[in-house]
């Protein structure tokens, strides 16, 4: 049964500016995002996707505005405690950013113990394994990245992003690099994931994806949030026009 | 069994033991592991430093010789050998005596009689056989004559110079600017000696540094991912150090025992002259020499990683 979602939200933006330089990357974006919600991020390229899943997972600060995350002001947060922030936010990367020298187990493992170290072998092993069971790769454990096809490798990512069971996920263009059915099966995880009660998003181009879904969509143009389209509704992607 | 709480045996051990565990795999293997595998881009970064630790521990030594000397000389040059004529009569001797002891700038007078001053000189490396090659004894009797202050001693030698019991043809020991001359030399060693290190250091830490950045680079995507799941900054960090602090601790080994072997090799080879040479370099002082080098290994690896992780490692 589905986790019904909560009213208070797990990340929340709030007059949030990023500008580089005298370019505004981002300009007064207000968002929330609530647990058990999948929420596509979409919008032309350098509308500022990318900026705003940084500003969440801490990796930038804001010029102006507040970010929450998990409860934590990540606008305000010291550099000794970003760590914290991250082990709450879960990230997944088109390039899957895998270790080719570790295994599939040991990949998600290794994810798990660095970021905390009172994580033994034997619970690593077994979290791991739970994790790439739940993605699919229960029987690729022991492959290493080079021997898994490009949707076999994303899902190791997500199972990396997930085996914390971080309350947030995001992810930047994971289809990017996968063909369409393989795309498909990529978004039935995350939408897998948010039904265990996970904010998830998803910055995509994938206009199918998005169209078929009818999940919560926010267009981004130019930095600005120009629109934030509820689930169960189907709107033109007019962002598709200026890209 | 209602109230009753159990506890797991041992749990705050064996989350030590993991912990520690961990720490040890992810921090201490992985930068060993790390380190042998970019063993091509460290052996640059490896014989700089080592060069460098070689070159400071031999400099090291040879300042500290240098130091015990100008120690010895300043002691030295307060000292002022009144020779005496053969042919002196003992009570014009004895007159100076109590002249000199009882002028204000003297601290001290002893006299030393031609057999002491020929058995003094046995003792001293290359004088025997000088004094063997004759039957008579070559070395005169003297008055030693110890100044309270260096400078004095110019006045008390202008005072006995002339008197008729000092020989005339080698009145004194007094070299005038000898011992200034001897400071402005150590002092000009010790500043070309300084710069070299400095140089040197300054090549060592640069290409260590460049060595750490290079490793920082080929593992962008391990360190990434780290940051991103949450481990903290000095987890990240960490086996970049330990990484530097290897190639320090080689490069300070490989010196330190260099140096340990040369100077106990001049040591051995010089035995009795060598400790005029080099007074005070005993193999203990040669020992914590090479202890010294390994240690200023150690933080100079350490050191320069941590440089290079401030200026190009992201949070």
């Amino acid at each position: 049964m589905r986790p019904a979602v909560e009213l208070r939200p797990i990340v929340e933006l709030t007059g949030v500016t990023r500008a580089y330089g005298s370019r505004l990357a981002l300009d007064r974006v207000d968002l929330a995002l609530h647990a058990g919600e999948l929420t596509f991020l979409v919008g032309p390229s350098g509308s500022g996707k990318t900026t705003l899943l940084r500003l969440i997972n801490r990796e930038i600060r804001p010029t102006s505005g507040q970010v929450s995350v998990a409860g934590i002001a990540a606008h305000e947060l010291k550099t000794s405690r970003i760590a914290e922030l991250r082990r709450r936010v879960g990230v997944v990367f088109q390039d899957y950013k895998l270790l080719p020298r570790l295994t599939a187990l040991e990949n998600v493992a290794f994810g798990l113990q660095v970021g905390d170290l009172r994580v033994s072998d034997e619970e690593a092993r077994d979290r791991a394994l739970d994790a790439l069971e739940a993605v699919g790769l229960g029987d690729r454990g022991r492959a290493f990245p080079h021997q898994l096809s490009g949707g076999q490798q994303q899902r190791v990512a997500i199972a990396r992003a997930v085996v914390a069971q971080p309350p947030v996920l995001i992810a930047d263009e994971p289809t990017g690099n996968l063909d369409q059915d393989t795309a498909w099966e990529i978004m039935d995880l995350f939408e897998d994931i948010a039904a265990w009660g996970t904010a998830v998003l998803v910055a995509t181009h994938n206009v199918e994806i998005v169209t078929r879904l009818k999940r919560r969509v926010v267009t981004l143009v130019c930095g600005r949030l120009v629109r934030d389209q509820p689930a169960g509704q189907t709107g033109r992607m007019a962002w598709l026009a200026l890209s | 069994m209602a109230g009753v709480v159990v506890k797991g045996r041992f749990p705050r051990r064996r989350l030590i033991q993991v912990v520690a565990a961990n720490l040890v795999r992810y921090l201490f293997q992985g930068a060993a592991r790390n380190w042998a595998r970019n063993i091509g881009s460290t052996a640059p970064a490896l014989i700089s430093m080592t060069l460098l630790l070689l070159m400071s521990g031999l400099i090291g030594l040879t300042g500290f010789t240098l130091h015990n000397l100008e120690q010895i000389e300043a002691s030295q040059a307060s000292l002022l050998h009144i020779y005496l004529r053969d042919d002196a009569a003992q009570e014009d001797v004895a007159a100076l005596w109590k002249r000199l002891a009882a002028d204000p700038r003297v601290a001290g007078v002893v006299y030393v009689s031609k057999d002491d001053a020929l058995s003094r000189a046995k003792s001293i490396p290359g004088l025997p056989e000088l004094a063997g090659s004759t039957e008579s004894n070559p070395f005169p009797a003297s008055l030693d004559v110890q100044a309270k202050s260096i400078d004095d001693v110019a006045g008390i030698d202008a005072l006995v110079r002339d008197e008729s019991v000092v020989d005339p043809v080698q009145p004194t020991s007094y070299d005038r600017g000898a011992y200034q001359r001897l400071q402005a030399v150590l002092f000009g060693i010790a500043v070309a000696g300084l710069a070299f290190l400095g140089l040197l250091g300054f090549v060592a830490i640069t290409v260590t540094m460049n060595s750490i950045k290079a490793a920082i680079h080929a593992r962008r995507d391990e360190i990434t991912i780290m940051q991103l799941v949450g481990a903290p900054r000095w987890m990240v960090r960490g086996p970049f150090v330990i990484e530097g602090a290897i190639t320090g601790a080689l490069a300070g080994t490989v010196a330190g025992l260099i140096t340990f072997a040369l100077a106990s090799a001049a040591i051995a080879l010089g035995s009795g002259s060598f400790t005029q040479f080099a007074p005070g370099v005993t193999a203990a002082v040669v020992a914590v020499a090479a202890g010294i080098v390994l240690l200023t290994g150690l933080s100079l690896g350490s050191g320069s990683s941590l440089m290079t992780l401030r200026r190009h490692m992201e949070s």
